[in-house]
């Protein structure tokens, strides 16, 4: 005859109470609110292990103890343990279940409780809520009914009780962050929207005043306006809003939207910016500011009156060279008193130059373009190399010969203010993409920008072979079949016709410029020699922002 | 580019259709790889096309290069000026057999499809 169990053996463990452990685990994963759960929890095991009482103890953020929920005589919900002695401390320190048969007996039992509710401990049941490392609290029952001490099955019972709470509390927690998460990025989200929306849409080819944004991260700081005003003069500004996040794109949003109510409102730029600041005083808020250059152009005249806080000083391009224009006064947004003499203003001239405005992202975008260190100067390098282009594929150009290579960590903003006055400039500057798709096309520009210079037939189609053998050389091997960008431009000097092909790519050796021996009959390395026949002159030139490959042929006497 | 291939009495007819540069020549050299890897001969039409680049004429020369080996021929038949200018300005004007029109070749034939 096999004796039944005496209490505390294998056998009385916790797969008598499986019941109890499945109904718990249910309640758990259905539940919606894990603190009634838990308290639900407490009582069961009170009622399961003939407890006469029972506490659950979760760790505050400052580390201390609190009591959530209490079942017996004393209610001691609220109760805070500071970190220390105690059964309860014990558990949680050693992260293992703690089974104390008399409490007078084990020195770490810390009686203080028990003198302030009149309650007497003689055993205590403590089990750890933890998750792994992760530490949430305890479960304590005291004293089981009828004065025996509690079991080892009880203790298994009380752990397996406690694992599923603790999953439970981890759960709900990575639920509820989930949902934090998911909140933020629907707010960003409609953020970047609502900023996308707000940037002017794309100008006309005939407008003097263009500009581009790229956004590094999805809501950006920067912006920039394009208000054509009812006499013929348009207003325009670009800022940058310091912090990131919720917080500048709100700032940004409010400034844009200041600058277009009040540019139709005040008299000049410097009036503008002051009455901005007086704006924003109003809801300031702490920790940002705006860098901003408000403008107007008087195309008839083509006249510039600039007002400049805190911002990048803009650049005037006038015949290759760069002047910078720096009066200014501190950022928007910081302390009203620092405009109480007004906002200066400065006449700019434009003469047949284009002034540029830039955030900060542009400017210190320096890094590897096609294996090239891009210098400071480089971007208006770029810029000035480009002047021929149509404004708004210039700053394309930039942006794409910038992009080629470097991770642009900040926003960019570049926007370019020109003088429509200027002599028309005898050459075309284009901008494709370094693709076979692309061939068609950029033959078709070639062939009718020659024709526009008077060029004959045969000039023509000569040029077009050559341009077209050099676009494959530039795709096959400048890009290696890889994404990239060539500009294309054509000038008249004088009777000869000048053909420039630059790209971003990494240079390449002049030496693959020369042309194979044509006795062999074999497939490919026709190009070159194509292109040196029907050309006067073929060979790489040092590209004038130092980066990627310009290639120049000329044609003598191709125009008339 | 179009490419159309007919069979005209045992020859195959490649007829080219715009300019062929660098984005349909790899189209062209296999289509010309495919005929010559059947052992027929093969005329190219060249007549309507106003435009060929160094990439189109490098198909010509592997498709005559493969030609050679087998023993078949490989004609290019009506070249534009500007074509034939390509052509002499790589001084292959005198390696391919050039023939003024495919009708003599493909005469009292129907023709029918090549894939």
């Amino acid at each position: 005859m096999i004796p039944p169990d005496p209490p505390g053996t294998i056998a009385d463990g916790p797969s008598r109470h499986l019941d109890l452990i499945a109904e718990m685990m249910a309640a758990f994963a259905r539940s919606q609110d894990v603190e009634t759960t838990l308290r639900l929890a407490l009582i069961r095991a009170v009622e399961r292990l003939e407890a006469e009482a029972g506490s659950l103890f979760l760790l505050e953020p400052d580390g201390a103890l609190r009591c959530r929920a209490a079942v017996g005589p004393v209610d001691v919900t609220g109760l805070r343990l500071a970190p220390g002695t105690g059964i309860v401390w014990r558990t949680i320190e050693t992260n293992s279940p703690q089974r104390v048969a008399d409490t007078g007996r084990d020195p770490d039992f810390a009686p203080r409780v028990d003198d302030a509710t009149g309650f007497v401990t003689r055993s205590i049941l403590c089990a750890p809520l933890a998750a792994g490392p992760e530490r949430l609290g305890a479960i304590e029952l005291f004293n089981k009914q009828g004065g025996a001490p509690f079991s080892d099955a009880d203790l298994g019972l009380l752990q397996a009780l406690a694992a599923s709470a603790a999953l439970a509390m981890i759960n709900a927690r990575l639920l509820a962050g989930l949902a934090e998460q998911e909140a933020m990025q629907r707010d960003l989200d409609l953020a970047a929207e609502i900023q996308r929306a707000m940037l002017p849409p794309p100008q006309g080819v005939d407008s003097p005043v263009h500009g581009l944004n790229r956004a590094a991260r999805r809501v950006s700081g920067d912006f920039y306006e394009i208000v054509p005003l009812s006499d013929g003069r348009i207003a325009f500004a670009i800022g940058d809003v310091a912090g990131k996040g919720m917080k500048a794109a709100l700032l940004m949003a409010r400034t844009a939207s200041l600058f277009r109510c009040l540019v139709k409102r005040e008299d000049g730029p410097g009036r503008v910016l002051a009455a901005i600041e007086a704006e924003l005083h109003e809801t300031r808020l702490a920790g940002t500011f705006v860098t901003m250059i408000a403008g107007l152009l008087d195309p008839a005249r083509g006249r510039v009156v600039l007002a400049n806080a805190g911002h990048e000083p803009p650049v005037l391009v006038h015949q290759g060279r760069f002047v910078e224009i720096t009066e200014g006064v501190p950022p928007l947004g910081i302390d009203p008193r620092l405009f109480d003499d007004g906002v200066p203003e400065t006449v700019v001239d434009l003469d047949g130059g284009a002034l540029y405005l830039f955030t900060d992202g542009l400017t210190e975008a320096r890094g590897l373009v096609g294996g090239v260190m891009l210098g400071a100067d480089g971007v208006l390098g770029l810029l000035a190399a480009f002047a021929a282009m149509d404004a708004a594929e210039r700053l394309e150009t930039v942006l794409h010969a910038l992009g080629g290579a470097v991770s642009l960590e900040d926003d960019v903003t570049l926007m370019v203010v020109e003088d429509r006055l200027r002599p028309p400039v005898p050459a075309v500057q284009r901008l494709f993409p370094a693709r076979p798709e692309a061939l068609a096309t950029i033959r078709a520009a070639v062939a009718e920008t020659l024709a526009g210079l008077g060029a004959s037939a045969e000039v023509a189609a000569d040029c077009v072979l050559a341009v077209d053998e050099a676009c494959q050389n530039i795709i096959r091997h400048a890009y290696k079949g890889g994404e990239g960008d060539i500009v294309l431009h054509v000038a008249r000097e004088e009777s000869d016709i000048v053909i420039r092909l630059m790209d971003f790519a990494p240079p390449v050796d002049p030496a693959k410029l020369v042309s194979r021996p044509l006795d062999e009959v074999r497939p490919g390395g026709l190009g070159t020699h194509l292109m040196r026949s029907v050309m006067d002159t073929v060979g790489f030139r040092p590209p004038p922002p130092g980066i990627g490959n310009l290639l120049e042929m000329v044609k003598r006497n191709g125009v008339p | 580019m179009n490419i159309t291939s007919t069979l005209c009495n045992e020859l195959a007819v490649v007829a080219l259709e715009g300019d062929v540069d660098l984005r349909c020549s790899p189209a062209l050299r296999k289509e010309l790889l495919e005929r010559t890897f059947e052992r027929r001969d093969i005329v190219v039409d060249l007549s309507g096309v106003g435009y060929i680049d160094s990439s189109g004429i490098a198909g010509l020369v592997e498709a005559y290069q493969g030609a050679r080996d087998n023993g078949t021929r490989f004609l290019l038949a009506a070249p534009s000026e500007p074509v034939l200018r390509v052509l002499r300005l790589a001084r292959l004007d005198r390696v391919f057999t050039i023939v003024d029109s495919v009708e003599p070749l493909a005469a009292a034939s129907p023709g029918e499809p090549l894939s």
